[in-house]
């Protein structure tokens, strides 16, 4: 069984779950059918096995599930926090058939958090040859990628343009969903096995990519993610309307936002990222906050779970709904005009589609507007070599092996996926490492 | 109304209104939790075991239990060190006393144990006076060292007919000769006790075990401050070799006296399967101190309706019903073979029985890694069941009887 959703912790900005304890773990290994070739690893974007660390805890083995974890998913801590388990592992776990899935992510923190508490012994760098491999971010993909190539002996180098390492982990997935521990403490296992991390190093000159071939590297794999948000050409010339990536971010540095206290705030989009902005308005203090999106809420792509915690945070939902206008004083938005919309086709969720209803107008008393629609890759990313093949809003294009056009260039994770999860970002890292291996003969 | 079937017996003379008693142990330690018992519908009750405090003074250590746990689930055994009452003998006498004057019709039997013929003599008497209906002569206590007591009296044939003639001598009252398990064969020393004039026979009493050992300061458990022993195990791990005890007792020809049976009962099946093994009356502790006297509740209603559905009337048309099936494993026919057979629609797909039948019998079993159903190799199966066991699902896997002239069979080639 999964432990439920503290809210009182996520206005402390504390992990909104509970770890499982001992008895919590052995109670649901024992629930585990220890399938044969099992559907559950078979799930996992990143290969974590977790058919063999559940196994492994039923058999008292805890020290070794906590290994199987950490060398299979470098960001195996991490992901027990935020994997949306229920479209991967959990929802290939036979027992379905029969009862509630087994609570995997519970499992894989516990093991995480056993293996770090009882002591497991520190990974060790590995010998090295002569090869130097450049990765540009560390966030999850570069990760991912620098911990198999350092485990194969090369000499890796990541480049991140922050003072620190983890990319949205560490800058924007609320501190409640996951706590800055469990990230660091996957981090310094990527740098116990030897990688080195060259910090505030923006990669935004021209040909930075030839240069770094200069420079030795043998090859590089790019994992920049997605770093800039979209903006509604609406909002332009506000002060108070800014993008979802810069609002969690200071939240998640300054562990709330003081001044969101008694604020009202208008939150803009109806995904994941939208209700953590939300979330997280009102674990800060913010008196009114409203979800607008033109999604109804059966259509919204949150997840239930999601939807339900806003409802208990009581979010006001403004779905099904299109901004008309505003009300501004100065370089203030004060008001938020909308209209309820319905759908001209059906399960066509775009703005072309949808048609404004009359006599539903309605207005929003608004401190602060946050647009949680949509993130692109930065424009540097084009400068990093002529000819590097882009779609879309600048989407790098890879083949199955997470090669870019150019021979030696390699890409994964947000940056060529167009945004997924962070064990996918993870498992297209490491497939991207051994290709890396393969290219380099 | 719902029908009810009668449950009554008559064990060793003594009509019981069901076959249902707590066994000597804490559940029936006092007159307050006796009345309860019965209250709650036990039909009988044998008090903790008495003992003179002249001859020895009982000790109860601290803790006195262990548990023996299998994966997530606790309590499947239960280890206890614990002694016979260490009650004043006539408070218990009194609460006898009492416990009939309420419960006339509730059948109460004294356990008692001795150290010298005297000592049996005065108990049986005293129990006697007090109203007990039955006497159970205690040979199998395990935590008593002594050597005149407790269950090495019940590894001795010549003690045992000898402390049973005493008492039979001292009280006109049916006896219960209770059985110790730490014996290879119980046969002899329940003759010997016949011999010496015992009505009944009941087992099992504990089995000397080991349940648990503190792997931070290796010391086994309970941890009586520093110490442990093997000492008294019960419930539902001991059930199986009562069981074997039991019907071994109702196959004797020479023995031929009514059982009362005791290990591990908790449900009315397990009742069941005691009374199919050759038992009449039936005894529970460790079901009760683990669940309370609510459980004979389900007991009684369970066993009633199986009574009704299949038309039985009285409890002794099936006492002993599943003996006459057990021989000895030469005796089994080689012509009879069987196969699994999986129910695909019902297959959840987790394959473990596939790993079994890989790892522990015939790899007869192929899984397609598309569809993830199971399917029996019919030629390879050689129908141990290992795979039926292992499937989570209760009835997704069966089997079937194959010719076995015709088949080209692992089993017979
Ligand atoms: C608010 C939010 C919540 C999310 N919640 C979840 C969730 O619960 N579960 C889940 O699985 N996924 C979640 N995601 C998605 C997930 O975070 C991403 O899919 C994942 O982080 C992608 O990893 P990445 O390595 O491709 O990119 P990023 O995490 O974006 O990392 C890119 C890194 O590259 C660095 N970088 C960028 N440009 C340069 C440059 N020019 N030079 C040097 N360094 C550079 C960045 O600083 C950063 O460190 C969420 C995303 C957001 C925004
Ligand atoms: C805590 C405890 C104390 C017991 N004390 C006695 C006792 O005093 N006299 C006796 O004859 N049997 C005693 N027994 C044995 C039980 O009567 C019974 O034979 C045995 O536990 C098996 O039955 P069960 O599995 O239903 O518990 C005791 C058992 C337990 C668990
Ligand atoms: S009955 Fe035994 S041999 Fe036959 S399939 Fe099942 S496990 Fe294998």
């Amino acid at each position: 069984m999964k432990k439920n959703i503290n809210i009182g912790k996520i206005k402390q900005f504390k992990s909104m779950r509970e770890s499982l304890s001992l008895q919590d773990a052995i109670r649901e290994a024992n629930r585990c059918l220890l399938c044969y070739d099992a559907p559950c690893s078979k799930a996992c974007p990143a290969g974590t096995d977790p058919a063999k660390f559940i196994r492994q805890i039923k058999f008292y083995n805890f020290k070794g599930a906590a290994r199987t974890i950490r060398n299979n998913n470098i960001l195996g801590g991490v992901c027990a926090h935020i994997c949306p388990v229920e479209k991967l592992c959990e929802q290939k776990c036979s027992i379905l058939a029969l009862e509630n899935p087994i609570d995997i992510s519970g499992l894989q923190r516990f093991a995480s958090e056993y293996g770090e508490k009882f002591g497991i012994e520190p990974l060790v760098k590995h010998k090295s040859n002569d090869n130097k491999i450049a990765v540009i971010g560390a966030g999850p993909a570069g990760i991912g990628c620098a911990s198999v190539l350092a485990k194969k002996g090369y000499q890796v180098t990541i480049f991140e343009k922050e003072n620190a390492g983890g990319g949205v982990l560490r800058w924007n997935i609320p501190e409640f969903r996951l706590p800055k521990v469990a990230l660091e403490r996957d981090f310094n296992n990527l740098l116990d096995i030897g990688v080195t991390v060259k910090y505030n190093t923006n990669i935004d000159s021209e040909d930075a990519i030839q240069s770094l071939m200069k420079n030795g590297y043998k090859a590089i794999f790019i994992a920049t993610g997605l770093s800039e948000a979209f903006r509604m050409d609406l909002f332009y010339n506000f002060s108070n309307a800014i993008d979802y990536i810069s609002f969690l971010r200071t939240i998640k540095i300054k562990n709330g936002n003081e001044a969101l206290v008694n604020k009202n705030v208008a939150i803009i989009g109806g995904g994941s990222v939208a209700i953590d902005s939300a979330v997280s308005a009102k674990a800060c203090g913010a008196k009114k906050v409203y979800l607008i999106s033109l999604e109804h809420l059966g259509e919204l792509p949150a997840d239930q779970e999601e939807i339900d915690l806003a409802r208990k945070m009581n979010i006001i939902f403004k779905s099904g709904s299109q901004i008309t206008g505003l009300v501004s004083d100065k370089n203030q938005i004060t008001q938020i005009k909308g209209k309820e919309i319905e759908w001209m086709e059906p399960e066509k969720f775009i703005p072309e589609n949808a048609r404004q209803i009359k006599g539903t107008e309605f207005n929003l008393n608004v401190d602060l507007v946050v647009q949680a629609i949509g993130t692109k890759p930065g424009k540097e990313i084009l400068k990093f070599s002529t000819g590097l093949k882009t779609f879309g809003k600048g989407i790098l294009v890879v083949n199955e092996n997470f090669e870019t056009n150019i021979p030696g260039i390699f890409a994964g994770g947000d940056i060529s996926n167009g945004g997924s999860t962070v064990v996918q970002a993870v498992g297209e890292g490491k497939k991207a490492a051994e290709n890396i291996h393969i290219f380099l003969g | 109304m719902t029908k009810k079937a009668d449950l009554s017996i008559n064990f060793c003379g003594v009509k019981f209104e069901n076959p249902f008693c707590l066994s000597s142990s804490p559940v029936g330690n006092h007159a307050e939790m006796c009345s309860r018992a019965y209250d709650a519908g036990w039909g009988g009750i044998v008090y903790k075991t008495l003992g003179l405090e002249k001859s020895f003074k009982v000790v109860m250590p601290s803790p006195r239990l262990s548990v023996y746990n299998y994966g997530n689930k606790k309590f499947v055994g239960l280890q206890n060190a614990e002694q016979i009452t260490d009650r004043p003998i006539k408070d218990n006498i009194r609460d006898i006393a009492l416990l009939k004057k309420n419960y006339p019709n509730k059948i109460l039997i004294s356990s008692i144990m001795g150290y010298t013929d005297e000592d049996w003599s005065e108990l049986a008497k005293m129990s006697e006076d007090a109203g007990a209906d039955i006497l159970e002569l205690n040979f199998s206590c395990p935590q008593m060292a002594h050597k005149s007591a407790g269950h090495r009296v019940g590894q001795d044939f010549h003690a045992v007919a000898a402390f049973t003639e005493v008492v039979k001598k001292s009280s006109k009252l049916p006896v219960i000769a209770k059985m110790t398990p730490n014996i290879t064969d119980m046969i002899p020393v329940a003759i010997a006790a016949k011999e010496g004039g015992a009505d009944a026979i009941s087992a099992i009493n504990t089995i000397k075990a080991i349940t648990d050992i503190d792997i931070n300061n290796f010391t086994p458990l309970p941890n009586i401050h520093g110490h442990s022993a093997a000492t008294g195990f019960s419930g539902p791990s001991v059930k199986p070799v009562a069981m074997r005890f039991v019907s071994d007792l109702y196959n004797s020809k020479d023995l031929n006296l009514p059982i009362s049976a005791i290990g591990g009962i908790e449900t009315w099946i397990d009742a069941l399967h005691f009374l199919l093994l050759g038992a009449t009356n039936l005894q529970v502790t460790t079901g009760i101190l683990r669940y309370g006297y609510r459980i004979v509740e389900d007991m009684i209603e369970g066993l009633s309706d199986f009574m009704i559905e299949r038309n039985i009337k009285s409890l002794n048309e099936i006492i002993g019903k599943a003996t006459e099936k057990i021989v000895d494993p030469s005796e089994f026919t080689t012509r009879y073979q069987v196969i699994s057979v999986i129910d695909e629609e019902k297959c959840i797909g987790c394959g473990q029985c596939y790993i079994s039948c890989q790892d522990g019998a015939n790899q007869a079993i192929k899984f397609d890694p598309k569809t993830r159903k199971a399917s029996v190799d019919e030629e390879r199966c050689v129908g141990c069941l290992l795979c039926k066991h292992v499937c989570p699902v209760w009835d997704c896997i069966s089997y079937k009887e194959v010719d076995t002239k015709n088949a080209k069979h692992a089993a017979i080639f």
